[in-house]
């Protein structure tokens, strides 16, 4: 045993020696670093770096366990089995020293040769010769724990199936094949104990030692490979396999039992030969997310105290140990974070007040004080779960420790025992006092303006949300109007009718009124009313056609500079005066498929993205709201909301008579939702990892601060990490999101989440624990961020490949040992990611070409697409396809009345009966299809005496008859189910074209359509893909 | 004209409102705010300060008045008339006094009365133009006397909290020094002690060493 030791140092030396050569705390920023916004905070706040206990000693020949324990920032030696696969070429290179000569080949150079040399299933008795049985003696008798012998086999066996005992009282077969399926990291290693002789134990404790603290006093290697379930119950298999999956995740329950083993991965049978035409896939087969999203539930399960899924989701909750690992990983490896998500009743955030004290955060990192953080030296100090810096305990936070060393005030301290906490923040944070909530409404009224009635369904409606509206009473409203000039409303309160200003010259711009243009809403309320009486009358006979939406967006701005806050702008004509103006350029086909078609998705002119920067430094965020039926450019007007945190929303062709309803929800819900302002957001992370990019609309303040001068629940963020060293030392990732905002109500806050992953080093391990969700989340922003620099075919390309290769590296793990030649096999958690990916594609943003969707549809969804929430972006992705007509005709029973909500439809054509009446719901509207077999009375009792007329001119009310009250019933929940956006609802009849096909044939993803692939093609495609050799 | 109002609790300095957008067209509004910061700090420190004061800075003066442990501080140009300034603070003061009065006390967070901005706001639009006749009957009323109210310099007054810390910096030091000046003395008087009778004590021993040995020997 002891010569083993001269051979393993390079491992060791290196955890240990990397992290301290290269081990810049990374978020080395606080959150009041660079805001104006925050305060001076940042002063107080020296990055130390850290001490290096034993910098110099990396490659010496030391005690491996010795040499890994000597960072000093981590509990137990979390050294890794996979090492010899992971590490710099240094170590890979064999030299021809003699402790080298132990490993021949790299050990796991690839894990295609891993599997072959593999012992399949147990059951097999020949699967035991081929191990040298001398190298595995001392195993059996290592093992202290009295235990049977059954129950010992099952839980040993996996990492050396080899061994003779292990198979020959394999009591379980079953389970242990799913065992090993599920842990492809035996496999590998196994490959490797066969070669090796016994110096390769080394590699089992560490193996374990990833998951579980490793025993101090283990001398031998081999306790500490068993030392993560060293206290197992001698009782029955499936009890044993448990015991695994708590050596995995130490302190989680036991959620996979055998059935999460079995479903580890899925396999689809292809029939065919790969490459044949015929296909032979079973459509009715393939997996399909009819429950719509389902959030990871392992993980919160193996760390109660993480913060709900709902505010932060992480691409996979196994992060991976080495950047090897990582690149054999090509998904995007990153999160989703949503932070002010709606939390449903009595799940609120805690809001927490460090008075005395002030805020606890971490000296170094500045992570702010959470339920990971453990206190020491009898209470004391506590240390940072982050960069595991040692702080004092404020005086008067102190609380002694019980003899769990937890803090005896544990029950009142929410911030140590919540994911989600909110602080109140103390003046360091802030840089100016609490501005109150501002709405600017800069209104375009133009003459198509006019028409189409949306000035009448604005003013309406912000008149009825004039109640509504957050932070009374210190709101401040003002107006300011355009056409080919600028018009401006003093609103003081001493008036009783509004004053107008009209300035007409757009190359120098000012501001009529030092103050009145912005006033505040409680005490201008009857002045402001009357000006929105008036509002729609005042410009019915404008016939002005031009549009200085330029000059006026500055304009806005100079009104809004001093308090910051939000600006609306309902635009409908092309800009055409002044700066900013634009041109017509999105009509040109021939641009399409050459290399200047992404120019079209992004803004022509600078003036909007330089605007954009200036409007985030004040604290303004755009909303734009356009309605033009013909080109507006929403490329360059959307770079404003991009920019400053805002949304777009574009409703074409606008018509107060049908759009009017979805405008009104829409609007109002943009006024009145929870907003929090003045805010940004910095994601921490812990050592060696690091977040590089960030995906949404928001402006990066530096590196890793993102500005939002609004935020609310509907918008999400996603960014991708990298490892920036080659090897993870710690057990354990945290993550700590913290938005730092003023609340409407004039309090500044600090929403901190916080979510701690484990560190896994072997790549199955990574896929099983990946959420299916935030994948698609990260990758279609990725994907729409990438046609603005390529086109369009590109975008897709890409998303595919990075499929294939994902799948592949997935094959390459478990096809040959299950002999799975003819099937495409992916793993459980990732099953719906083939058809997620085909919906991106042809989502509007990515789908086929200039004739699929118009340019401004097309920059809208991808700017729409870029800030929703995980669920509501797989809703529009996957969208819910129902049938009603039977439930019509059942007998009413009140009682699963919504029942037929969840049972969603594939979405194919096939699907469609033509008796049937169906809803088509993607969160963004409803389409509801009609059959050309429908009986006659349905369509009666929902449409009334016109039922046979065109139904694009028919609109769906409420009649006197049980069947329709049952659809609007069933309309009204589903969209009280996602109030973000209101559903508009389109009749169509079946064979009505084009109606039908842009409606709906074209959102039926699983059908081919036009050049885009089928569900199954699609699979074949990729299937193919995936068996070609690299 | 004022140009910056702000309401701070004395004990702590914890500021409690101000008056919004006050900044508008002053260029170094955040140097005045952070000469006021120091100054709530002075205040909060305990010293004695009068309950009313002007402080001139630069080109503006503060005006503040203490009243019930919370500090009502304007700037206002130099050449507006005191006692408009004054009779605008009083106004604060009795408004502020009358909504929040009971919870100044236990306010635990900075600017939890910011909702108050919006009567400094309304207040200030009043005193805005000094030749308003609301504004010119105040200024001829002698009811309120502000002529003995003191005037500083702003450097004086945060000089004196800087003073005072140089004191007791001094004082601490001095203590420490004389401190190490006592054992230093004790030390050399130790010293002096044994150069003194070193070889006296030497010269007996010898000499007691000789008797023994002569002793001993013969």
């Amino acid at each position: 045993m002891g010569t083993e030791n001269p051979g393993r140092p390079s491992f060791p030396a290196r955890t240990a020696a990397t992290p301290f050569a290269a081990a810049p705390p990374q978020n080395v920023m606080p959150f009041s670093s660079s805001g104006p916004l925050v305060g001076s905070e940042a002063s107080g706040f020296r990055p130390t770096p850290p001490a290096a206990p034993q910098p110099t000693v990396p490659f010496s020949s030391s005690g491996p366990l010795a040499g890994s324990q000597s960072s000093g920032f981590r509990l137990p030696p979390p050294p890794r089995y996979n090492d010899p696969s992971v590490p710099p070429p240094a170590s890979n290179v064999p030299p021809t020293g003699g402790p080298f000569q132990r490993f021949p080949t790299p050990p796991f150079p690839s894990t295609v040769q891993a599997p072959t040399s593999r012992v399949p299933p147990v059951g097999q008795p020949i699967a035991q010769t081929p191990a040298p049985p001398v190298s595995f003696r001392p195993q059996p008798q290592i093992p202290p724990v009295p235990m049977g012998a059954p129950p010992q086999s099952v839980n040993s066996a996996p990492p050396n199936v080899n061994v003779p005992y292990s198979v020959s009282d394999s009591s379980f077969p079953a389970p242990m094949t799913n065992f090993q399926s599920s842990f492809p990291g035996y496999a590998r290693m196994q490959s490797n104990a066969d070669l090796q002789p016994p110096p390769m134990q080394s590699p089992f404790p560490s193996h374990q030692g990833g998951y579980a603290p490793a025993p101090p006093t283990s001398s031998t290697p081999f306790l500490s490979h068993q030392g993560g379930y060293v206290p197992p119950p001698p009782v029955a298999a499936p009890l044993g396999l448990q015991s695994r999956d708590q050596m995995q995740y130490p302190g989680s329950g036991a959620p996979g039992s055998i059935q999460g083993l079995i479903e580890d991965f899925s396999s689809l049978s292809i029939g065919s030969v790969p490459g044949s035409i015929d296909p032979g896939v079973d459509p009715k087969a393939l997996p399909r997310p009819l429950e719509g999203d389902v959030e990871p539930k392992l993980f919160s399960e193996m760390y109660p105290m993480n913060c709900n899924p709902r505010f932060l989701r992480l691409t996979t909750s196994g992060i991976p140990n080495s950047q090897s690992l990582a690149s054999r990983w090509h998904l995007p490896l990153g999160a989703v974070v949503c932070p002010l998500a709606e939390a449903p009743d009595g799940e609120e955030v805690p809001v927490v007040n460090f008075v005395s004290t002030g805020i606890i955060r971490c000296r170094r990192c500045r992570t702010y004080v959470n339920p990971y953080v453990t206190f020491t030296d009898a209470g004391r100090k506590w240390r940072c779960n982050i960069c595991s810096l040692l702080n004092d305990v404020p005086g008067d936070y102190f609380a002694h420790l019980d003899a769990t060393g937890k803090r005896i005030d544990l029950d009142q301290r929410p911030e140590l025992t919540k994911g989600s906490v909110e602080f109140v923040a103390p003046t360091e944070y802030m840089m100016r006092p609490p501005m109150p909530p501002v709405y600017f409404f800069l209104i375009d009224v133009s003459v198509s303006a006019v028409r189409s009635g949306m000035i009448e369904v604005v003013a309406q409606t912000i008149r009825s949300c004039l109640d509504e509206l957050p932070g009374y009473p210190r709101t401040q409203i003002g107006f300011a109007t355009f056409d080919s000039a600028i018009h401006f409303y003093n609103m003081k309160s001493s008036l009783t009718q509004p004053q107008m200003m009209v300035v007409s010259d757009l190359d120098d711009i000012f501001v009529p009124l030092p103050d009145d243009l912005l006033v505040n809403l409680s005490e201008s309320r009857s002045v402001v009313e009357t000006f929105l009486d008036s509002l729609p009358s005042m410009f019915q006979d404008n016939v002005n056609v031009e549009s200085a939406f330029g000059p006026a967006l500055k304009a806005a701005f100079m009104v809004m500079s001093q308090l910051g806050g939000k600006l609306l702008i309902f635009q409908n004509t092309l800009p055409s005066l002044g700066v900013g103006r634009l041109k017509l350029r999105g009509d040109d086909l021939r641009v399409y498929g050459t290399d200047k078609e992404h120019m079209l998705r992004i803004p022509e002119d600078q003036f909007y993205k330089q605007m954009a920067a200036e409007l985030t430094k004040y604290q303004i965020a755009v909303n734009v709201y356009a309605f033009s039926d013909k080109y507006t450019d929403i490329a360059s007007l959307g770079t404003l909301a991009k920019y400053t945190g805002g949304q777009v929303c574009y409703y074409p062709g606008f018509q107060s008579a049908i759009h009017g309803e979805k405008l009104r929800h829409e609007l109002a819900r943009d006024l009145t939702r929870e907003t929090a302002w003045e805010s940004v957001m910095r994601i921490r992370c812990g050592k060696g990892v690091r977040f590089t990019s960030y995906h949404g609309n928001f402006m990066l303040r530096s590196t890793d601060l993102m500005a939002l001068p609004a935020v609310d629940c509907d918008k999400a963020y996603a960014m991708q990490l990298t490892l920036e060293e080659t090897l993870l030392t710690t057990q354990t990732v945290y993550f700590q999101v913290a938005l730092l905002y003023t609340a409407s109500c004039g309090e500044r806050r600090i929403r901190v989440h916080t979510a701690a992953a484990p560190v896994v080093a072997d790549l199955g391990e990574m896929y099983r624990q990946a959420d299916v969700g935030a994948v698609v989340s990260v990758f279609s922003r990725l994907a729409i961020e990438k046609t603005l620099s390529s086109k369009l075919e590109d975008a897709r390309n890409s998303v595919q490949l990075r499929i294939v290769k994902s799948l592949k590296e997935y094959r390459n793990l478990y096809a040959v040992q299950h002999r799975l030649g003819g099937r495409i096999i992916f793993p459980e958690s990732l099953k719906f990611l083939p058809l997620y990916g085909l919906a991106l594609c042809r989502s509007t943003p990515l789908r086929g070409g200039y004739a699929d969707a118009p340019l401004d549809e097309r920059c809208s969804a991808g700017y729409t697409m870029m800030t929703l929430p995980v669920k509501k972006l797989l809703k529009l992705l996957y969208p819910s396809l129902i049938r009603l007509d039977e439930y019509f005709l059942k007998a009413s029973a009140q009682v699963d009345d919504f029942k037929i909500l969840e049972k969603r439809l594939p979405l194919a054509a096939e699907n469609l009966d033509s008796r049937g009446l169906y809803l088509y719901d993607d969160g963004f509207r409803f389409n509801i299809w009609f059959g050309r077999a429908l009986s006659p009375d349905v369509a009666m009792n929902l449409l009334g005496a016109d039922f046979a007329a065109e139904l694009s001119k028919v609109t769906l009310s409420e009649r006197e008859n049980e069947m329709s009250r049952k659809l609007m019933r069933i309309l009204k929940k589903s969209r009280e189910s996602d109030p973000s956006y209101y559903h508009l609802c389109h009749l169509v009849r079946q064979g009505e074209q084009p109606r039908e096909g842009f409606l709906l044939l074209s959102n039926l993803v699983e059908d081919q359509m036009g050049g885009a692939n089928g569900y199954v093609d699609w699979i074949l495609q990729i299937h193919r893909q995936v068996q070609q050799n690299p | 004209m004022v140009k910056l109002t702000l309401i701070a609790r004395v004990t702590d300095g914890l500021p409690l409102a101000e008056g919004l957008d006050d900044s508008r067209d002053l260029k170094d509004a955040e140097f005045y705010k952070q000469q006021v910061k120091a100054l709530f700090k002075n205040l909060s420190r305990g010293q004695n300060e009068a309950s009313r004061m002007s402080i001139e800075t630069g080109p503006y003066i503060f005006h503040y008045i203490i009243e019930g442990r919370v500090c009502y501080l304007t700037m206002c140009d130099r050449a507006y008339p005191k006692k408009l300034a004054f009779q605008y603070l009083e106004d604060l003061k009795n408004e502020f006094e009358r909504v929040n009065g009971a919870q100044i006390e236990t306010a635990a967070r900075p600017y939890a009365f910011i909702k108050f901005d919006t009567f400094i706001q309304k207040t200030k639009k009043l005193y805005q133009d000094t030749r308003t006749q609301r504004n010119i009957a105040k200024l001829n009323d002698e009811l309120y006397e502000v002529h003995q109210i003191m005037t500083r310099n702003v450097q004086e007054v945060l000089g004196v909290g800087e003073k005072l810390d140089q004191v007791s910096e001094m004082s601490s030091r001095l203590t420490s020094e004389s401190r190490i000046y006592a054992d230093k003395a004790r030390d050399l008087n130790r010293q002096a002690l044994i150069r003194k009778w070193a070889p006296v004590a030497i010269v007996f021993g010898v000499v007691f060493l000789l008797f023994w040995v002569k002793t001993k020997i013969w």
